[in-house]
């Protein structure tokens, strides 16, 4: 039997469980598929209702990671086979090429500055551009350059500027065998393409936007340093909407997401609040059909967002956004509560709350794993009752979002973590014993 | 390629251009339009609001008589195409109602089994004869005639039964830009056009018109094009209506309105008839110079 | 609009509706409102309003619903029913409140002309003299004859003939 686990997924609920496990004493692959750890956390501003700035409370735990003895992190990876039973997996690893030696890079970003090629910005949801070597994000853990072959155009000038001669041209992908004793799956989520409903307008006017791209526009750290400025024309926004339920709660047969998504309604009041914090003179509506404000003191949230912040609340969902050519704003359609009649209101900015779903590429992974996934594409539980961390694979556990939107919040995914955790050392313990 | 011809029965009433141009093409595009015997109303939104049963009923008539044939229907008229999908599809996925229409249908001798498809005229041209057969056939295309295409609501709603369809507007777009003319963009293009409201409340059916045709303005195009002959109706002589009711300029709109069958003859090669050019409310001779 | 006291409104209405063809729609509505802010005729007419019929439905204002013109206003062009998340699908539950109001006499003018020629000639609306004349100049040929007593037959089956003779 292995002392050692496989965390699959690199985000807080993962993060959590692989440190509780290594604390522990158990040896932990933390095997993450993006070139750093941190998942959705590293990408918001605040987290709700507490208003803590996200990375902030992440990257301490981040650099855990890091430097924890007992903790293996494989960055850029993925799992590609295995093999096995409790006590006994093998789990095959791919290992992507970085073309940057992780030994010697100390992601001082000499070798990005100097770089003649561009991308879009996938952790700033394609809002701004990087380089062809670029680090995934300022707080990135590992802190390791990594180039993107497809926007490389091969002039070689990041090799000739790395004082640390870590580009490594000629990197081949990495097999890895990995003898562990159980597996944690902690995917997380992805946000539904509100473009498949195209009384939005979402990917065809200019400034409707989704609720990551808002996050990474109010972060500091994000294409605009954090300067709450619209798409269309890079103008402050003076009133912004907020649609709820834009893919969730809905069971039409192209989209559905019958479930509610469980945290949409909770960030989008954060965000509202952050938005006024910003600039107290926005107007700021939330479009919504019900407003779930369960728990840990969110309802007073609301209350606040109401009578200190002067949010509005309107409980109806807009039909359609049509967009005025002259001015790229948008004008919401939606019946007004009050009168019971059919008005327009124009906003510079609108801003889509979709529907959270599995992250692309769970399917393959269950498949690998021998594990179910729901009809959603979550990941199934045991006994979602009795013993949610579980799957029905002894040996093989889950936690997080990628169980589905029964995960209300960050606490939630900690949480979650711990406890997959806990019921790994658990099991390892009692197999040890017999 | 045979097809069981369901003509409806606004065409044949009101709209015998709309007829005239979709026999002329179809020889030329490989589309043999066989006659339905005895076909009865498709069953309109008019009669489904009067009784259930009767619709489907009488929907299932005309699908036998197409099983009969042997041969898929195609439409013409979005409402037909609607009634006519609609039931197909409810009495081959519902066995109960399926049993029930039968036993209504013995009584004239017939029984539904769910043997035909029902397609639209653009269905038709779109997949089975195929965009590039229709290019080919175009020898005087219009050089970039700007149009605003009215899909109608039936093409593609409910999308549910659509769901193979969900392209319709798109196709259609595809097939009036084979014939040379560009389809324009403009608000709420899947918006209805009133025409249902004819005859129960023109007001209303007048009031929604004028939205899409002001829509259809400010996006500065030369002419509508239209499938359903209801949208035909509404638009062009509704424009009319609408000039006078609500005390317009005589300048106001003035924008002709095609079937789709019309635009496809013309760039086609051939020349609309002057019964043909008089059946339009709203003066053609525009385009025609184009 | 009549106004009912709490201790009248009941469920039975939404579960009649419920139980008729197309209707069954009422019992996943969330009234959200996303049919009627996508509403042309909404646009148009402020009392049309269909997620207010569906809250009417709902709380069983029955003789409000089935004695009122909205549902003789509605367009059918299902812009409502694509967007409707939760398959209340007011669009179709529309034909079955028309079908229970026909039933109980009340079926407007226009449609009744419609139903009267479909029931006497197989079509719901006719050529005239002219246009039947004029077929032949086209050189459309004759115009397709129907049945028209197949077509009597099924709708005396289905009461088609009764139901329209009381609206009259």
């Amino acid at each position: 039997m292995h002392k050692a686990v496989a965390v699959i997924g690199g985000g807080i609920a993962g993060i959590q469980a692989s440190l509780d496990l290594a604390n522990r004493g158990f040896k932990v692959y933390l095997v993450e598929k993006d070139p750093s750890i941190g998942g959705r956390m590293a990408q918001l501003d605040k987290t709700f209702p507490t208003m803590d700035c996200s990375i902030c409370i992440l990257a301490p735990k981040m650099i855990e990671c890091a430097h924890n003895r007992n903790v293996q992190l494989l960055t850029y990876s993925e799992v590609k086979g295995v093999k096995g039973s409790i006590g006994n997996f093998k789990v095959k690893v791919l290992r992507k090429p970085r073309y940057v030696d992780e030994s010697k890079c100390n992601g001082c970003g000499i070798c990005a500055q100097n770089c003649p090629s561009e991308a879009p910005n996938e952790f700033d949801e394609n809002l701004g551009m990087r380089k062809a070597i670029y680090m995934p994000f300022p707080q990135a853990v590992p802190r390791v350059m990594v180039i993107d072959k497809d926007s490389c155009i091969e002039c070689g000038l990041c090799d000739k500027v790395c004082p640390a001669d870590a580009v490594d041209r000629e990197q081949q992908p990495e097999e890895m065998e990995l003898d562990v004793g159980a597996i944690a799956v902690a995917t997380g989520f992805d946000m539904f393409n509100p473009s498949v409903i195209p009384q939005y307008g979402y990917g065809r006017l200019k400034n409707v936007i989704t609720a990551m791209e808002l996050e990474r526009i109010l972060c500091a750290s994000g294409p605009t340093g954090g300067h709450l400025i619209r798409p269309s024309d890079g103008r402050i926004p003076r009133n912004i909407a907020f649609i709820q339920c834009v893919g969730s709660r809905d069971r039409r047969e192209w989209i559905n997401h019958p479930y509610c998504s469980s945290i949409c309604c909770k960030y989008a009041v954060k965000d509202a609040v952050l938005i006024k914090e910003h600039e107290p003179n926005t107007v700021v509506a939330i479009f919504y059909i019900d407003l779930r404000a369960f728990g840990r003191g969110f309802q007073e949230f609301v209350n606040r967002a109401k009578s200190e912040f002067g949010i509005r609340f309107v409980r109806s969902s807009p039909g359609e956004i049509s967009e005025d050519p002259t001015t790229s704003n948008l004008i919401v359609w939606f019946e007004d509560p009050a009168t019971r009649t059919v008005h327009h209101n124009s906003f510079d900015l609108v801003v889509l709350c979709p529907a959270l779903i599995p992250r692309k590429g769970v399917e393959d992974l269950a498949k690998i794993l021998g594990v179910e996934l729901d009809s959603y594409g979550f990941f199934k539980s045991a006994d979602s009752v009795r013993k949610p961390l579980d799957t029905k694979i002894p040996g093989i556990f889950a936690c997080g979002y990628c169980l589905g939107p029964k995960t209300g919040d960050v606490p939630d995914s900690i949480t979650q973590g711990s406890g997959t955790a806990g019921r790994i050392a658990e099991i390892l313990a009692v197999r040890e014993e017999s | 390629m045979k097809y069981a011809f369901f003509l409806g029965c606004l065409i044949p009433a009101r709209e015998p251009n709309y007829e005239s141009s979709v026999r002329r093409i179809a020889p030329k595009l490989g589309i043999d339009l066989m006659e339905m015997e005895g076909a009865n109303c498709c069953a309109p939104f008019s009669i489904q609001s009067v009784d259930h049963m009767s619709w489907l009923a009488l929907a299932a008539r005309n699908l036998c008589v197409a099983e009969r044939m042997g041969l898929d229907i195609m439409t013409l008229c979005n409402d037909c195409y609607e009634s006519l999908l609609m039931a197909n599809t409810i009495l081959k996925e519902d066995r109960e109602i399926g049993d029930k229409v039968n036993e209504i249908l013995a009584g004239v001798d017939l029984e539904f089994r769910g043997k035909t498809e029902v397609k639209t005229f653009v269905d038709v041209l779109h997949k089975d004869i195929g965009l590039g057969k229709v290019k080919n056939e175009v020898t005087k295309p219009f050089n970039g005639l700007q149009v605003a295409v009215q899909p109608g609501c039936h093409l593609t709603r409910p999308r549910r039964i659509h769901f193979g369809e969900w392209m319709g507007v798109t196709a259609l777009d595809e097939l009036v830009e084979a014939t040379g003319a560009r389809s324009i963009a403009y608000e709420r293009k899947e918006a209805c056009c009133g025409g249902p409201l004819r005859g129960i409340n023109d007001e209303v059916a007048q009031h929604v018109a004028k939205q899409k045709l002001d829509a259809i303005k400010a996006a500065g195009v030369d002419c509508i094009v239209t499938v359903c002959p209801f949208c035909y109706l509404e638009l062009d002589m509704g424009q009319l209506e609408i000039k006078r009711h609500m005390q317009l300029r005589e300048e106001e709109y003035n924008l002709p309105v095609l079937h789709f069958a019309e635009l496809l003859r013309m760039a086609m090669g051939m020349e609309l008839e002057d019964w043909e050019i008089r059946a339009h409310r709203t003066p053609i001779t525009r385009i025609l110079k184009v | 609009m009549g106004e009912s006291s709490l201790s009248s409104l009941s469920s039975d209405f939404m579960h009649e509706v419920a139980d008729t063809p197309r209707g069954r729609g009422v019992l996943t509505c969330i009234q959200c409102g996303r049919c009627t802010s996508s509403c042309p005729v909404a646009r148009v007419v402020e009392e049309h309003n269909p997620r207010r019929l569906m809250e009417m439905i709902i709380l069983g204002y029955r003789s409000d619903v089935l004695l009122g013109q909205l549902p003789w206003h509605c367009l059918s062009c299902f812009t409502c029913l694509d967007r409707c998340p939760q398959g209340g699908d007011i669009g179709e539950t529309m034909f079955a409140i028309r079908n229970i109001a026909v039933r109980e006499g009340n079926i407007p003018r226009g449609t009744l002309v419609q139903a009267q020629s479909l029931f006497d000639t197989g079509r719901v609306v006719t050529p005239s003299r002219m246009a039947l004349i004029n077929r032949q100049k086209y050189g459309l040929g004759k115009e397709p004859a129907v049945d028209v007593k197949d077509v009597q037959k099924i709708l005396r089956k289905t009461c088609f003939d009764k139901l329209i003779s009381q609206g009259s």
